[in-house]
């Protein structure tokens, strides 16, 4: 399975997958591969699941930073979903649940 | 006398090519050094390199200079033509005819010394005749009829067989000469062989017989095998040459099959009749229909790539000289090049003149093309090696400037500090970690860690910006930790650019001690809070709010306080000290908590070295930066060594 997978927008929404572990070995090309989308395909809403994440490192979580901003970009709102509790802890102490819509 | 003026032409041809192949200066060259190397016993590209040096001291041409070191050398070797006259007389003479091998007494076996009822003519004639026997290819043999007292043919004797006679049951061929057909090969006696012999016999003509099916009395020979054999009268006896077909067709099959895993093919040129033979591996490398017959030379040399033509003018030249060539050049072959090994050799004369051409040819593409294409990946790997090496060197220097990391711990105004910093095991993941311990222009002090994501130069640039615009904020504009943070972050935030690779974020943490009252006021950006070890009980201090940097244009950092008394130690840490991806955070931080509660329960003189010496690496793949402080006590006390 790849890290990535993106699912062409339904109703609005792209939905993006994140699976294993997001660190600095893949963080450049899953951050184009979904931005990319993001731009070409301009949806109304981004999700981001999150469940299948094992591990994210400092350049995994400015990955899901770079997705954000590229959504508000296109006037898109931004959810992350169902992080681990390892990847929640980990975004509470980056200040960005709020951002991310888990709170 | 047709055919031999075509053979004398094409000699000719030859000749003339041969001759245009030795003038051409490459060639020379080469000759030169080659035959140098040869007398003075050193390599021949050294010989090469001291010919050019030569032709250089002499301000000549190589080629010229190359031609009169030829001059000078082939002049005192004897005449190569007498000697080669006088060798092939010596291998031409005949032998001695003594000791001949069918000679009866070396087949005890045999029985008596000569078979019954052969006089001695005959086996005088049979010795004549394992001579030739012994001397030309294939796998014949004679046999003499035995007849009884009315003149009937009753049985035949082996008079002389080939060498390479081995028949069914392994037997040599000079084992059974001597012997009786009718016991060595009894099945034979009667058998449509045995009636083509007495017929070629009575009338004096040569015969076919077969494919007849053979069975041998004998246990080790191999089923289903069928024989033609020729039979011709000669002189007093039958010559009979065998061919096994199945052996026939076994070596067929495996030629095509060696030609076919080899990527092989040959090829023969007979410059008598003119006359060129390809074998079907020769067809498939040169992709032409064997229909069409095979190529004349002239055309497949014409396939010759422009590059390669000075290679095949050696191999003429070469071939000229009488040698073996073993030449590997490249073709156009449709819209493909091909690489072609090709071993060329001839039947020659007496005189040395070539009679047949024969060549192996193998289609070597597959293996140049992967062995170009290693090459070119080793030298793109030694390059990439060498970028990386080049990137981790930069960046080490880069951070030895920007973050000169103290050896020893160093007061600040009411605070002794110690810094550490574990650097990636991997050398491409040095990063971006920092500290920050100084002074601010207020009197109070301002201490710092920070980690910007990824690693690498770009990971170590940014560390530098921050660090650089902390340690000039902090004392030029306020040593406010939330405001230091706020104005870090627009930093980050605003010289963010489309063209990065990475995303460019960072987390901190920054706090402003108070010396006269011992507070400590902080604000985290994303950043795991300090620690506080007292007495043997560390906690984590309350985390104000604060988003990580470089995420959003406008943060709100809060601030929190905390005291710390001396015996306090507070520590300062990047997460490469306790993130692990096969551990949680809590698992990560425990060990660091255990050697804080150990180091602040008893009475250690250093503990700030003993800290930093006892702290290890959760994850070898990214850097951590640990920061330490403990206060100074006020009074006249100066605390520890350390310490």
């Amino acid at each position: 399975m790849d890290a990535v997978s993106v699912n062409p927008v339904s109703d609005g929404t792209l939905h993006v997958v994140l699976r294993g572990e997001i660190d600095f070995t893949k963080s450049a090309w899953v951050r184009k591969v979904i931005c990319d989308a993001v731009i070409e395909q301009r949806p109304s809403a981004v999700r981001v699941e999150m469940a299948e994440v094992a591990f994210l490192d400092s350049s995994g979580i400015g990955v899901l930073v770079e997705v954000m901003r590229a959504a508000w970009e296109v006037n898109a709102a931004f959810q992350v979903e169902r992080p681990t509790a390892r990847v929640y802890d980990q975004l509470r102490t980056a200040g960005l649940l709020a951002a991310f819509g888990l709170t | 006398m047709e055919p031999h003026r075509d053979y004398l032409s094409r000699l000719a041809d030859i000749d003339a090519k041969v001759e245009r192949a030795r003038v051409d200066p490459e060639v020379v060259l080469g000759r030169a050094a080659g035959l140098l190397a040869g007398r003075t016993g050193c390599r021949v590209d050294e010989a090469h390199a001291h010919l050019l040096r030569l032709a250089a001291e002499r301000g000549d041409d190589p080629g010229e200079t190359a031609a009169d070191v030829l001059e000078a050398l082939e002049d005192c070797t004897p005449q190569k033509p007498d000697r080669l006259g006088s060798l092939t007389e010596t291998a031409l003479r005949p032998p001695p005819p003594a000791g001949r091998r069918s000679s009866p007494g070396s087949f005890p076996s045999s029985g008596p010394a000569a078979p019954s009822g052969v006089p001695s003519v005959v086996s005088g004639w049979a010795d004549i005749v394992q001579q030739v026997l012994d001397a030309v290819p294939g796998r014949h043999i004679v046999l003499m009829p035995v007849r009884d007292r009315n003149g009937r043919i009753e049985d035949y004797t082996f008079a002389a067989a080939s060498p390479s006679v081995v028949d069914l049951s392994g037997r040599r061929g000079t084992q059974i000469v001597g012997r009786r057909v009718s016991e060595t090969y009894p099945t034979l006696v009667n058998g449509p062989i045995w009636e083509a012999w007495g017929e070629s016999i009575a009338d004096g003509l040569s015969r076919e017989v077969g494919p007849v099916p053979y069975a041998s009395p004998a246990e080790r020979a191999p089923v289903d095998v069928t024989l033609t054999v020729r039979v011709r009268p000669v002189g007093l006896g039958l010559l009979n040459s065998w061919v096994r077909h199945d052996e026939e067709d076994r070596l067929a099959e495996r030629i095509a099959q060696t030609e076919q895993l080899g990527n092989l093919g040959w090829g023969e040129w007979d410059l008598l009749t003119g006359k060129i033979v390809w074998s079907e591996g020769l067809y498939r490398i040169y992709e032409r229909d064997p229909a069409e017959g095979p190529l004349p030379s002239e055309e497949s040399d014409a396939l010759t790539v422009p590059e390669d033509i000075p290679l095949r003018q050696q191999a003429v030249e070469i071939f000229g000289r009488g040698e073996t060539v073993d030449v590997s050049y490249r073709i156009r072959v449709g819209d493909r090049i091909k690489h072609i090994r090709t071993i060329v050799d001839a039947v020659r004369d007496t005189d040395g003149r070539p009679v047949k051409v024969y060549g192996i040819v193998q289609d070597v593409t597959a293996r140049e093309t992967s062995r170009v294409r290693l090459a070119e990946v080793e030298q793109q790997l030694r390059e990439h090696q060498r970028s990386l090496a080049a990137e981790h060197r930069l960046t080490v220097q880069l951070q030895q400037i920007v973050l000169p990391i103290p050896a020893a711990p160093f007061d600040l105004p009411g605070l002794r500090a110690a810094v550490r910093y574990l650097p990636a095991e991997t050398a491409s993941r040095v990063g971006g970690d920092w500290y920050h311990a100084a002074a601010a222009d207020d009197g109070s002090v301002v201490l710092a860690v920070g980690d910007v994501a990824g690693h690498g130069l770009q990971a170590a640039a940014v560390m530098a910006q921050l660090r650089h615009a902390l340690a000039a904020l902090s004392v030029t504009t306020t040593s406010d930790p939330a405001a230091l943070l706020t104005h870090l972050n627009q930093l980050l935030y605003a010289g963010r650019s489309a063209a990065d690779l990475m995303p460019l974020t960072a987390t901190a943490v920054v706090a402003r001690y108070d010396p006269p009252t011992g507070t400590l006021v902080w604000a985290q950006a994303g950043h795991p809070a300090p620690l506080r070890a007292r007495a043997g009980v560390t906690t984590e201090l309350d985390r104000p709010e604060g988003a990580l940097l470089g995420a959003f244009p406008e943060v709100r950092y809060g601030t929190a306080a905390a005291t710390v008394v001396p015996g306090d130690l507070l520590l300062f840490y990047t997460d490469g000290l306790i993130e692990h991806r096969d551990r949680t955070l809590e698992e990560g931080l425990a060990p660091v908590l255990v050697t804080l509660n150990r180091l602040s329960g008893e009475r250690n003189q250093q503990p700030l070295a003993e800290l930093l010496a006892q702290l290890r690496h959760a994850n070898p793949d990214d850097d951590a930066c640990i920061l330490a402080v403990r206060p100074l006590p006020v009074a006249s006390d100066p605390g520890g060594d350390d310490g």
